[in-house]
């Protein structure tokens, strides 16, 4: 009798402290001995013959950690959220995942499915972190950062006669400089345009976003665009640009047009300084002298290397799976507090990745790549620009998202008048949103 | 002889019938081998997720977490969403010019091809090539024929004198016809297989009479081949429908939906709540919608249809 009820009450104990650990969050106490047993721990990750960046930081670990295996997981790159989140749900997903777009950790955190990592000490000045944080609650660690800087091709530059960007340049300044390229590059016999803008919506909206003061995606009032709107419009209806029309029907790449020089100046993410370096490296782009420059800014304000300019980005990061517990735990956490260390950025900034946390150190090792341009606007627009959040943590997110998306593309193949696709998008955010 | 004709029993049980439901049986086990295989992928797969949707559609499940019974609350808010209007009415839209534009290029196509000429099997093969090529090639092709600027179709209309040609899929009001005329061009050679089947169940000696009764070739396709061919006729424009209703794939990748919501139709606002906003719950509603959507239209034909065969 003693031993059925003491049975018993073993077994329901057993089955409270499993429940709790299920309620996300708390989980059991993990052990303090990680750093003697052998412990191995999953890791997702996305192409990675062409994504290098995990196993880097795997092996980093490793080497810092060499009781612990880290075994990368594949995933597909395109739908990564969607296999990521059926593997949650079936509880076959690694310790610890990748978060591949802030909406993500949105979406994982709000169903309990990540640990709070807000004890995962942060080094000083790791920018990106604000990103990953949900009702006070840090869910992810950020291990690089892309935030948007302007390409510019300094022989097309050099061709058309226009003098290059000094990083003060407003959006006025980057407009006229685009007109006296088009008339620069048409008398050098040149068939390159003066600007590509890529046919996502964040390349209007985002900047509009990031530096207009109080600017909230989520508010469903997007008036304060219109300025950027007015002046993308400007810019494709002068032939300075290709049109979104165009852009959109033959699906051009940003690759392609900045690669092969059919634009003279492109706004892209820092992600592109890798690839550019390899596709001129093995053929696919032309070899050219580019360098980088600051985004072009609201007002002289910000406009300046010897101010702070604005430009927007998201970062990547990784967060633990709450269904880890144990040793498993403990070891993860390492893992997090390793990919946002200056050993990891170091190593990341090595194979072209931009990290989260940016140093002389890791300045040095990014700009040592061989074909990267070395001038000093380059370091500092790289570098030391602010990067604005451009999807802020909430799960109205996504329903903003599909709204501006739609908005783009109407106002961009003119298809729907400035004023008109502006309110369309706010009452579809405040009908969706509540 | 008593005993003999005690023997010939009236008792209702003799051993026949036995072996008759044995035998009923054996050929039933047959029958269920033959349909388990593909009825239990179906079921898995299908019927049992269905199911599931018609529960789906009244809670707010967000594929974390339980699913919280909410009752009518996601069909209120569908009434009150001005994006799910938008998908309804392009549905709508679609569907209208869709389905008799398909209906006539393919009958045309089976009744042209309908010969035993030399060569006729390469032209149907060329008609139905378009159904089975890579949907995403389709789009990419397209979208760079349609292309505003540089794409060949705008190109020809501007050789033939049309100054300002519409710009197709990048424009909200021909976005939705450009894919339209797509959608018909791949969707005819499938069809076209149907009717093509069907005509070989028109008689001959119909024909022949009509001829000899001096019947034009208009009024020999409209009062023989025609109702000889209404059971084809039935199934293809019951199938048309519902894969009207229904269409996605070809949108997805051709526009997304845009420019604006101008292509937005039912199945990719369900794909968009369900994917990217991550509310399954509502999605499930919408499908439900759907779902009703098709069954009234089809509840509706097979009654036409009946009341004609009458």
């Amino acid at each position: 009798m003693n031993r059925k009820f003491a049975a018993a009450a073993a077994v329901s104990i057993a089955a409270t402290l499993s429940l709790a650990a299920c309620s996300g969050g708390a989980s059991t106490a993990p052990s303090a001995t990680s750093d003697n047993k052998p412990v191995t721990i999953s890791v997702s990750g996305w192409s990675l013959t062409t994504t290098p960046e995990f196993q880097v930081l795997a092996d980093g670990f490793h080497k810092q950690h060499p009781n612990v295996t880290v075994q990368v997981k594949d995933y597909d790159a395109a739908n990564y959220a969607t296999l990521l989140t059926a593997d949650l749900a079936a509880g076959t997903a690694p310790d610890v995942v990748a978060i591949k777009q802030v909406t993500d950790m949105v979406t994982f955190a709000s169903g309990g499915q990540l640990v709070d990592v807000s004890d995962v000490k942060l080094s000083d000045g790791i920018k990106g972190a604000s990103s990953y944080k949900l009702d006070g609650k840090q869910y992810a660690i950020p291990y690089r950062l892309d935030g948007n800087v302007l390409f510019y091709n300094k022989d097309l530059f050099k061709a058309a006669g226009v003098p290059d960007p000094d990083g003060t340049w407003t959006w006025d300044d980057y407009t006229a400089a685009a007109e006296k390229l088009k008339t620069g590059l048409k008398s050098a016999g040149s068939s390159a345009l003066p600007a590509y803008l890529h046919t996502w919506n964040s390349q209007v909206q985002s900047f509009a976003t990031a530096q207009t003061p109080k600017a909230d995606m989520l508010s469903g009032n997007y008036a304060y665009m219109k300025p950027y709107y007015e002046q993308a419009l400007k810019m494709q209806d002068e032939g300075l640009q290709l049109p979104f029309a165009t852009a959109s029907a033959n699906k051009t790449t940003y690759q392609a047009e900045f690669g092969k020089q059919q634009a003279a100046m492109e706004l892209m993410g820092s992600w592109y300084v890798a690839t550019l370096l390899a596709q001129q490296k093995s053929g696919d782009a032309d070899k050219f002298q580019w360098g980088m420059a600051p985004v072009p800014q609201r007002t002289s304000a910000t406009a300046g290397t010897d101010k702070k300019p604005v430009t927007f980005g998201d970062p990547t990061g990784f967060a633990i799976n709450v269904k880890t517990d144990g040793a498993k735990l403990t070891a993860a956490k390492e893992f997090l507090s390793y990919v946002e260390s200056e050993k990891a950025a170091e190593s990341l900034a090595q194979i072209g990745i931009s990290p989260a946390l940016v140093t002389d150190a890791v300045t040095k090792t990014f700009f040592g790549q061989q074909g990267i341009p070395t001038d000093s606007l380059s370091k500092f627009a790289w570098g030391s620009q602010k990067i604005a959040p451009q999807n802020p943590p909430s799960p109205k997110t996504p329903i903003a998202s599909t709204a501006l998306t739609a908005m783009h593309s109407a106002i961009m193949t003119g298809s729907t008048s400035l004023d008109k696709a502006i309110s369309d998008a706010g009452a579809q955010f405040k009908n969706q949103a509540g | 002889m008593t005993a003999i004709a005690t023997d010939v029993d009236t008792s209702p049980t003799p051993p026949l019938p036995r072996r008759r439901s044995r035998l009923r049986r054996r050929n039933s086990l047959i029958g269920w081998s033959f349909i388990l295989p593909n009825f239990l992928g179906f079921a898995l797969l299908t019927l049992i997720p269905v199911v599931t949707l018609f529960y789906l559609g009244f809670t707010n499940w967000n594929i974390f977490g339980t699913a919280n019974w909410t009752g009518l609350a996601n069909f209120q808010r569908l009434l009150g969403d001005t994006t799910f209007h938008t998908a309804v009415l392009n549905t709508f839209y679609y569907a209208v010019l869709h389905i008799p534009l398909t209906f006539v290029v393919s009958l045309g196509l089976a009744l042209l091809l309908n010969t035993k000429l030399r060569g006729v099997a390469f032209f149907r093969t060329a008609a139905f090539f378009p159904y089975i090529t890579s949907i995403v090639a389709i789009a990419v092709v397209w979208n760079l024929l349609f292309s505003p600027q540089y794409g060949p179709i705008n190109q020809l209309l501007h050789f033939v004198g049309i100054a300002n040609p519409p710009t197709w899929l990048q424009s909200t009001t021909w976005a939705l016809p450009a894919t339209v005329i797509v959608s018909t061009w791949r969707d005819m050679g499938y069809y076209m297989v149907l009717f093509l089947a069907g005509l070989q169940t028109v008689p001959r000696e119909l024909h022949e009479a009509a001829r000899v009764d001096g019947a034009s070739v208009w009024q020999r396709f409209w009062n023989v081949t025609m109702p000889c061919l209404r059971p084809t006729t039935f199934f293809v424009t019951v199938m048309l429908t519902i894969n009207s209703f229904k269409v996605f794939d070809l949108i997805l990748v051709m526009t997304n939906g845009g420019p604006g919501n101008a292509t937005l139709v039912l199945s990719q606002f369900i794909y968009q709540t369900a994917f990217v906003q991550n509310q399954f719950g509502y999605a499930s509603a919408a499908s439900i919608v759907l779902f009703l959507i098709c069954i009234v239209v089809t509840i509706i034909q097979f009654l036409i249809n009946k009341r004609r065969s009458a």
